[in-house]
């Protein structure tokens, strides 16, 4: 916690990383999943000895690195530009456990670049077979920075027991490491039929028979992963730790109330989405190649990227309050050190906070509290108006005791109490709970006593009824001014 | 003898003779082949009458479902529609489903209705097609009304009260009318009873009617083409099946998917028990569909002359509305002038439409 706080008004810094890294997984999947493309598809041109098959992958291969490699890896800093602000001692975190891992995927990442641009530039420069071979390369080294990001994207939820034993090994090769790489695998070989489709569109009215056969083609690329993806999703839902599988029920069953359930809802929308893209691909440029065009592919495209949206947004939401599962929570805050700052005293752990609390009076509980809510609160929260998960639509009419209430709920957040419950067959067991109603879905709040009831003193401020006692106060001056003078004439 | 059918798939093949064999498709769809669709710039607008196809099958489908868990009593509705929002598994789903569904099936017979009335396809021999297209319109806006009331949170109750009071207020028959609605003089059991059984039988067997005749009336006719796309030399046209058919399912999963997207970010959202003997909140509304003529009453002064201000405002919005009612017999292509006045008339009712909703949901 111990770093500035950047801050996004009305968004949140949360989403400015979600927006970065949605674009950039929809881009980066691509790379690999259409390198595949490329190589398979440039294998059929040669063996058919096909030309207007080759002039295609010219066309497709332009389009590829324009995507991949300027789009690609503009988003790709921009990722690492914005955790770096948004939640640096999560980024530190992940360079200082994996250093090896990205070293290896930077790696691979390099030679990536390098052979694309070769096999770009040597269409009709080099024999086939070895123009063919390099497309191959490519897939290959694609496919293993995939292979080396997977094990730490993955490690953030499922570590096991990493968060004791401090092994990295076991945090990278974790439970969901083979179905989530199963998943986005078949995620990149539908994208790149996806991709394909727009670019086989853009063929001629001439090459009608081309396009027609490319475009099936492309979607012989798409259904069997949409169909085979879900299996694997079902696969990796089982390796997920138990608390985050109960989110996910407690969320099915209590949608309707709107209570912590967007999880639920955007894991069915992904569903949703993936079921209307077999249906889209199935009835579109599978069964109807020669009537599809381009304002059908833009569908599918849009309808494909609203999947990659809804499914990466649930990944990061299943984490939550965690930003390394059981580890560290999403503002920064490191769990084994809870008792620690709540003894010592917030704004004397986090370097960044002590500096700015030291500029205070002692007594102004509005500004220490506003400094609490900037550190442990706003990496998910914006305090005022109709942002994201803005504090007074979320205090809704909570008055000052309900908030003094909810703050010392919330400093409890991450107790687990053990009750004595009988299970079916009549035995007593020990049954673990969640002391709060909040476990599992935000971080604990702390500090000394006085730190959170300074907290409070700045809730109360932004809170509704907080704002409106406010405004009553500052109007009532003035309204006296403005009766004033009628005051005399009334009684005389 | 029809002509054997091929499909691109053996097994699709393999299924669709296994079906023919027993029910003639090939002859229906060799009569679909026939049916033509003329593709110009404005072909995008004959896809609304297929989305509210599909509106119409989630309807009836959804509305099924909920039937199963609703319990229609003035004590028992509340509790029943909070059930069907927390306990019963994806009972969330199927309500939002069904109440977005109602909203956007309303909007996008607004789009069919316009899009057919600027592209003047009222006109001979297809008036009774716009007149059975203009009663699905008025059927679907009933099913709005009455199944607003049916979940008996505190906005559902006070809407209608304040819904059937107006149509109380009509000169001459108005307090009976709304008596018969209310079945009493206060919003009760009885008003739930007519408006449950009005919601779940009179309704949807209008409709299928209703929907029944309109596509009878659409393949006797065929699709309208509009004046300017006949007097061009060359015209495009597609087969309606398979080409337009294949397009128009897509077009349906894509409608199919931006309800989902909806009710998956927005569940619709139910509001306080309703409590009669309490004052009515503040911010009463209708739905939005009823907001311009809800407006129109709004706006008018309580006399006009020696009219009631509000039987003023009904009188204009049933004039707005024959003209609607009207137009084919008026409009009938014979007239370059009265064509022209007929499509001036379109784009001012549209827009007075839209300045009235959108006046009456901010104001």
């Amino acid at each position: 916690m111990s770093f500035p706080v950047w801050e996004v008004p009305g968004l949140g810094s949360g989403w400015m990383i979600g927006l970065v890294a949605i674009l950039h997984v929809f881009i980066s999947h691509f790379a690999i999943g259409g390198g595949a493309f490329l190589a398979l598809t440039e294998q059929l041109a040669f063996k058919k000895n096909d030309d207007r098959l080759y002039d295609y992958l010219k066309k497709h291969s332009k389009f590829f690195m324009l995507i991949t490699t300027v789009l690609g890896a503009v988003s790709g800093v921009g990722i690492w530009w914005t955790i770096g602000l948004a939640n640096p001692s999560g980024a530190q975190l992940l360079i200082q456990n994996f250093s090896l891992f990205w070293a290896v995927e930077y790696l691979f990442f390099a030679a990536e670049l390098v052979t694309f641009l070769a096999y770009y530039y040597t269409f009709d420069k080099i024999p086939r077979a070895t123009h063919l071979k390099l497309g191959w390369i490519y897939f290959g080294v694609s496919f293993l920075t995939l292979f080396a990001i997977n094990g730490i994207l993955t490690s953030m939820l499922t570590n096991g027991a990493w968060p004791q034993t401090m092994n990295v090994w076991e945090a990278y090769f974790n439970a969901a490491f083979v179905p989530a790489l199963m998943i986005r695998l078949f995620i990149m070989f539908a994208l790149a039929g996806i991709y394909a489709l727009i670019t086989a569109n853009q063929l001629p009215e001439s090459q009608q028979d081309v396009k027609t056969y490319l475009l099936k083609y492309s979607a012989k690329w798409m259904l069997p992963a949409l169909i085979a993806g879900p299996l694997m999703v079902v696969w990796y839902l089982f390796t997920l730790p138990p608390a985050t599988q109960q989110v996910i029920l407690a969320g099915i069953s209590s949608m309707g109330e709107g209570n912590f359930s967007i999880l639920a809802r955007t894991i069915f929308l992904c569903i949703t989405f993936a079921t209307s893209l077999i249906g889209l691909v199935f009835v579109g440029p599978y069964l109807n190649p020669k009537g599809f065009n381009g304002a059908f592919a833009a569908m599918i495209f849009v309808a494909a990227f609203g999947f990659m949206f809804t499914e990466e947004w649930s990944r990061e939401m299943m984490r939550k309050p965690y930003v390394m599962y059981n580890y560290m929570y999403s503002n920064g805050l490191v769990k084994k050190e809870i008792d620690t700052v709540n003894r010592v005293g917030f704004f004397n752990t986090n370097t960044w906070a002590k500096a700015q609390a030291s500029t205070l009076a002692s007594s102004d509980a509005l500004g220490r509290g506003e400094l609490v809510f900037r550190y442990q609160c706003m990496s998910c929260h914006t305090p005022t108006g109709n942002g994201y998960r803005s504090m007074e639509r979320l205090l809704g009419e909570r008055d000052e005791n309900a908030i003094k209430n909810l703050i010392t709920l919330m400093r409890d957040n991450h107790v687990m109490l053990e009750e004595k419950e009988k299970d079916a067959e009549g035995k007593e067991v020990i049954v673990r709970k969640a002391k709060t109603p909040y476990n599992g879905f935000m971080p604990p709040v702390v500090g000394t006593q006085a730190e959170l009831d300074a907290l409070a003193v700045y809730l109360q401020s932004i809170s509704k009824k907080g704002m409106a006692a406010a405004a009553e106060k500052a109007a009532t001056p003035a309204q006296l001014t403005a009766q004033a003078p009628h005051t005399p004439a009334t009684a005389g | 003898m029809a002509e054997p059918i091929t499909l691109p798939n053996k097994y699709l093949q393999l299924a669709y003779d296994w079906l023919d064999a027993r029910f003639p498709l090939t002859p229906l769809i060799q009569f679909s082949a026939k049916k033509m669709v003329p593709l110009h710039p404005h072909t995008l607008w004959y896809y609304m009458g297929g989305i509210c196809m599909v509106f119409v099958g989630v309807q009836l489908i959804t509305g099924i479902l909920l039937m199963v868990h609703y319990v229609p009593s003035f004590e028992g509705a509340y509790q029943s529609v909070m059930a069907i929002n927390t306990k019963i598994p994806f009972g969330w789903l199927i309500r939002s489903m069904h109440s977005w569904g109602a909203n956007l099936f309303i909007l996008v017979l607004l789009f069919h209705m316009f899009s057919t009335y600027f592209m003047k396809a009222y006109r001979a021999p297809r008036e009774f097609t716009w007149l059975t297209g203009l009663g699905l319109l008025a059927v679907a806006m009933v099913f709005g009304f009455t199944g607003y009331l049916l979940p008996l949170d505190e906005m559902a109750f006070f809407a209608s009260k304040v819904g059937v009071d107006v149509a109380g207020s009509a000169p001459v028959v108005g307090e009976l009318v709304a008596n018969f609605v209310r079945g009493g003089t206060e919003i009760g059991q009885g008003t739930l009873n007519r408006f449950f059984t009005i919601h779940v039988i009179a309704l949807p067997a209008a409709l299928l009617g209703l929907l029944g005749l309109h596509l009878m009336l659409i393949q006797m006719h065929g699709i309208s083409e509009p004046e300017y796309f006949l007097n061009k030399p060359k015209r495009k046209y597609e087969k309606f099946f398979p080409d337009f058919v294949m397009k128009d399912l897509l077009v349906w999963i894509v409608v199919f998917l931006i309800l989902m997207l909806i009710v998956c970010m927005a569940p619709w959202h139910l509001g306080p028990v309703a409590d009669p003997s309490a004052a009515a909140p503040i911010g009463i509304r209708p739905e939005w569909y009823f907001l311009s003529q809800f407006q129109v009453l709004k706006i008018m002064p309580s006399h006009f002359l020696f009219i009631e201000g509000e039987h003023l405002g009904m009188a204009i919005i049933g004039a707005a509305a024959s003209t609607m009612v009207l137009v084919p017999f008026v409009d009938t292509g014979k007239n370059a002038t009265i064509s022209k006045i007929a499509t001036v008339w379109g784009v001012v009712f549209l827009c007075a439409l839209i300045v009235l909703t959108v006046w009456g949901q901010l104001s």
